[in-house]
């Protein structure tokens, strides 16, 4: 194994050449399809050592072994269980090849499984084979690792960290990305690197993917942030078909065009992935010949990532809002939910910070009578499904810090690491194992710093001793302590001229959980928008807070303004125009205070149908009624036009399904109140017709025959639901016993389509006169012309054809 | 399973047309509180298995484990495959729990959402098992048919919904099939698509 700052110094700044495509080169050279590779490169060693002699021979600095799938849940599948051994003699195969005309990669792929929290494979057991796999190519003489074509950021940290756990070799980590340019698992190449450049990977990049054209964009938007030299490794363009067979079909020189432009873009160790040969490897590094790689030397990023998501922490940016209510002290019903190991309620807490505002997620499940890594554990893997948001773990015990952050596929922030030197050391080291940024808390002793000189001095000492693990100020947030001004009244200034000094002298980023400071006075959310307002003035960068409370959150919207952290107040303006008039403009959305002041009591009943607002229909009927409006002209006069024009905008697209139901739901609760209230004599269901309403036996698809049952109602007709899959004869049955003017059918496959033809051929035979009408997903007109009955598209059409048919 | 959510097919599934379609804010708020809603309900869970061909002739599709499938349409799709990818992917039982919830109690708009978005996410598990193995096969230069095909669809008969629902064990899902060969929770697809054999 080499040392690992002898890798790039060994080719002296250029860029390093990589190999090219194993498995299509296999094939290319007589490997059957449907083979175990790796197994038939032993018993057939002379194939892949030509493989690797010509990719020497056209270049390549670094080799991979034939060993992408080698791993124990792979090989299982073709009876193999020696895996160690097996990755031993195929890097011994590819190092004998080597010598010392180039280094040799001991390649890893992914197991093929998913694991844990995005799959059902234990993190702990991935870790175990990808250690399995790697312990045999380091014994076969592999220079370097590299773990290769990871779809999913969470494999690509296991494997990465079994390696760290048995070596210290240079490891490279490259993903592969969609289209979209985000891995099948969500990924974006950003928050990969940010991940696995803290995590400990020496070189980070992509590869397979697509084309060298569509990888360099990929590329491109890790370089600004990469610390880690970058690494690519495109495919030749993506597999063509031509007359039912499979092929690569960009040429050497196509190929190698882009090379110059992958340099500009950061990349330092370029080679090919499917589809390349050796004769693109030749091509490649003969349009490179000379030229130096650009080699990163930036400091790592103050920023978090999840799984899909990261964010940087500019000093200059909007205040950064820690969500504190996943937090069982003071929650009953979240500690019972804890305990019994469910994380609904935190799913939940997790969304409505992140809709409030949260830019993270402080998650702390610390109470009595818990397993605290456990729990943690668990509620770390759900969050990492269920939010984008990166998490803050919070705890004071180290155990449960590390079961976090081993599992959580992204970069986290501790809370907290102080002085305490028993806790110290053990912290620092897990932070830099998991790469994990933290929160400094200036507490050393019993005694709790009061003063801005006693803080600074314990600031000094705790992030000289993370120095000493490789942190650098990138990497830490500092608690700037708060005191409740109800015991000290001083204690806010002190904690402002901390910030202060934090932000101006020392040059870090500053925390507060601000909520402390007004413990033990009334009105509290004033107080700590207050000093939050100061604080954010002195230089404060984060809070811990509450994002739901909406006089807090607009304060700090506010602040961010007029300490122009808000640029050009994008996100106040987006923010309070939004909420106010919205992005779209409804039809006749005369909600404003002024308009219900100048129009009519039945215009607003009308209004508030067209707008769907189920909330305010009672108490705009009772007003109509008080203006002496009867129940019979309120229903007449104002509600059914409000309905058919719902009707009409929806034809016109201009509304879509939810706002033809919500107003719909609207007409109905309103008609609900009015219909006991309207004389016998004007009741409207006594002039419009009765409709019996079924989904075919065998079909269990019923939401589009609810909603045409809710709009007839709404238009007054008697609706009798007999629900879905329901039997012809039970259709029959109620026919005749109803005796409804239309017999309304739905289906929405081919296969039960058929049984509406059943079910009219039987009526004919059972004597009935009522007609039918038919819809539903595959429905046609011809297909209900040929079956005789009439044909709705929707339930707007329902309603129009029902009128129709009873008029 | 974790797939990107699809919110514009989510939309375009509600009927919303983005050069005719009004939407108010408060309302807006509403569908996207609702789809978040929808997205902590939803399990999605796949399975999948490659199998080889035996033959295709013009209305037969014969698989190497004896299982032959009838359907001109489908077998011209499959022609020139040398193995075919069984798929399937649930929604789960809670989201249509909670849809027929809603249904029942008067709360269609919310439910019509739902149905929208665990439609959606149940097709984006489709997609998203096709990509995962599209990714494979590119390392031996095979690549999948673009479109899928369904038990249902034109002539292939509904009845080999049976035949797939036990090839890709979807009782394991939590899926059940119906006499009428309908899986349950009703957000559950199963799907073909053929593997094209690489060039010698």
């Amino acid at each position: 194994m080499k040392k690992k700052e002898g890798i790039l110094q060994q080719f002296q700044g250029r860029v390093i050449i990589l190999d090219g495509a194993t498995g299509t080169e296999l094939q290319a050279r007589g490997m059957p399809e449907g083979v175990c590779p790796e197994l038939w490169c032993l018993d057939n060693r002379e194939c892949i050592q030509s493989v690797h002699e010509d990719y020497i021979k056209a270049g390549s600095d670094i080799i991979y072994t034939c060993t992408f799938g080698a791993n124990r849940f792979k090989l299982s599948e073709y009876g193999a269980a020696n895996i160690e051994e097996i990755n031993t003699r195929l890097a011994g195969l590819a190092k004998r090849v080597a010598g010392d005309k180039c280094l040799v990669a001991g390649d890893i792929g992914p197991t093929g499984r998913f694991i844990e929290p995005f799959g059902e494979v234990d993190f702990d057991e991935a870790v175990e084979v990808f250690k399995e796999q790697a312990r045999g190519l380091l014994a076969g003489g592999a220079d370097l690792i590299v773990i290769e074509t990871m779809i999913d950021i969470q494999e690509a940290r296991a494997a990465l960290i079994a390696v760290k756990e048995i070596t210290d070799a240079f490891t490279m980590v490259s993903m592969t990305f969609e289209s979209s340019g985000r891995t099948l698992g969500g990924t974006d190449p950003v928050s990969a690197l940010i991940t696995l450049q803290s995590l400990g990977a020496d070189a980070v990049g992509c590869n397979c993917s697509t084309g060298p054209d569509g990888m360099i964009p990929l590329i491109s938007s890790m370089q600004p942030y990469a610390a880690v030299p970058l690494v690519a490794k495109p495919n030749a363009g993506l597999p063509k078909l031509r007359q039912g067979k499979t092929f690569f079909d960009m040429e050497p020189n196509q190929f190698s065009a882009y090379s110059h432009e992958f340099v500009s873009s950061g990349v330092h160790l370029i080679g090919g992935c499917c589809g390349t040969t050796p004769a693109h490897i030749k091509t490649l590094k003969k349009s490179l010949a000379g030229l130096t790689a650009n080699t990163p030397g930036m400091i790592p990023a103050s920023a978090l990532s999840s799984a899909r998501k990261t964010i940087f922490f500019q000093k200059e940016s909007p205040l950064v809002i820690i969500g504190e209510r996943i937090n069982p002290t003071g929650k009953k019903d979240l500690q019972d939910e804890l305990l019994q190991g469910k994380t609904g309620l935190v799913k939940r807490y997790a969304r409505e910070q992140a809709q409030g505002g949260a830019d993270l997620l402080d998650v702390n499940v610390g109470m009595p009578g818990i397993d605290e890594a456990e729990t943690i554990r668990a509620v770390v893997k759900d969050l990492a499904v269920s939010t984008d948001a990166p998490l803050c773990i919070d705890s004071s015990v180290p155990e449960a810090i590390e079961a976090a952050l081993r599992v959580y596929p992204g970069r986290a922030l501790i809370n907290s690491i102080s002085g305490e030197e028993n806790k110290r050391d053990n912290l620092l080291r897990i932070a830099r194992k998991y790469g994990a940024m933290f929160i400094l808390l200036p507490i050393g002793g019993k005694k709790l710093p009061k003063t801005t000189p006693e803080r600074i001095a314990l600031i000094e000492d705790i992030f000289k001793a993370a120095q000493g693990y490789g942190f650098t100020k990138e990497d830490i947030i500092v608690d700037a302590l708060t005191f409740a001004v109800s015991a000290d009244q001083g204690a806010a200034m002190e904690t402002l001229q901390t910030i202060k000094w934090c932000a101006h002298d020392f040059g870090c980023r500053t925390v507060l959980g601000l909520s402390n400071v007004s413990f033990g006075l009334p009105q509290r959310v004033w107080i700590n928008a207050a000093f939050m307002a100061m604080a954010i003035s002195m230089g404060l960068t984060h809070a811990i807070a509450n994002p739901l409370s909406t006089e807090f959150m607009n304060i700090k919207r506010a602040s961010d303004v007029l300490m122009r952290r808000d640029k050009e107040a994008k996100g106040y303006i987006s923010h309070f125009t939004g909420s106010k008039e919205g992005s779209g403009s409804g039809p006749k959305g005369l909600s404003s205070e002024k308009a219900r002041q100048t129009i009519s009591a039945g215009q607003r009943v009308y209004n508030c149908i067209v707008e769907g607002n189920r909330d305010e229909i009672i108490s705009l009927i009772q007003e109509a009624m008080k203006e002496n409006l009867t129940p019979h002209t309120i229903v007449n006069t104002h509600m059914v036009p409000a309905i058919r024009e719902v009707g009409d905008l929806y034809e016109k697209k201009i509304y879509f399904l939810p706002q033809l139901i919500s107003s719909a739901e609207t007409m109905k609760k309103g008609f609900e109140h009015l219909e006991p209230l309207i004389k016998d004599d004007e009741r409207l269901s006594s002039k419009k017709g009765k409709i019996l309403l079924a989904t075919v036996k065998g079909d269990i698809h019923d939401i589009g025959k609810n909603i045409i049952a809710l709009m007839l109602k709404n238009q007054g007709f008697e609706v009798i639901d007999l629900g879905k899959d329901v039997p012809h004869e039970d259709i029959i049955d109620a026919a005749m016993r109803h005796k409804p003017d239309i017999v309304g059918l739905s289906a929405l496959m081919t296969t039960t389509m058929v049984n509406m033809k059943e079910v009219i051929d039987l009526s004919h035979k059972a004597g009935l006169t009522c007609r039918f009408m038919i819809g539903g997903a595959v429905v046609t007109r011809s297909y209900a012309d040929s079956i005789g009955a009439h044909y709705a598209k929707d339930g707007v059409e329902a309603v129009r054809l029902a009128e129709s048919l009873t008029a | 399973m974790a797939v990107t959510v699809p919110k514009a097919a989510i939309y375009s599934r509600l009927g919303y047309r983005k050069s005719h379609t009004q939407i108010p804010a408060e309302h807006l708020r509403q569908v996207e509180q609702y789809i978040d809603q929808a997205l902590e309900l939803i399990e999605l869970k796949g399975s999948a298995v490659v199998m080889p061909v035996e033959s295709i002739d013009e209305t037969t599709l014969r698989l190497e484990n004896g299982i032959v499938f009838e359907s001109a349409h489908l077998a011209g799709m499959m022609k020139g495959c040398g193995s075919i990818l069984l798929m399937g992917a649930t929604a789960g039982k809670r989201i249509m729990d909670e849809i027929q919830s809603d249904a029942a109690e008067d709360n269609l708009s919310r439910g019509v959402v739902l149905d929208a978005a665990a439609s959606e996410m149940t097709d984006e598990a489709l997609d998203w098992i096709t990509g995962y193995v599209n990714q494979g096969l590119r390392r031996n230069a095979k690549r999948l048919t673009e479109k899928r095909y369904s038990a249902g669809y034109g002539d292939f008969a509904l009845e080999n919904q049976k035949i797939m629902y036990d090839l890709l064990k979807m009782n394991e899902l939590g899926v059940s099939i119906t006499g009428s060969y309908l899986l349950i929770p009703e957000k559950s697809v199963t799907a073909l698509a053929g593997v094209f054999s690489s060039s010698p």
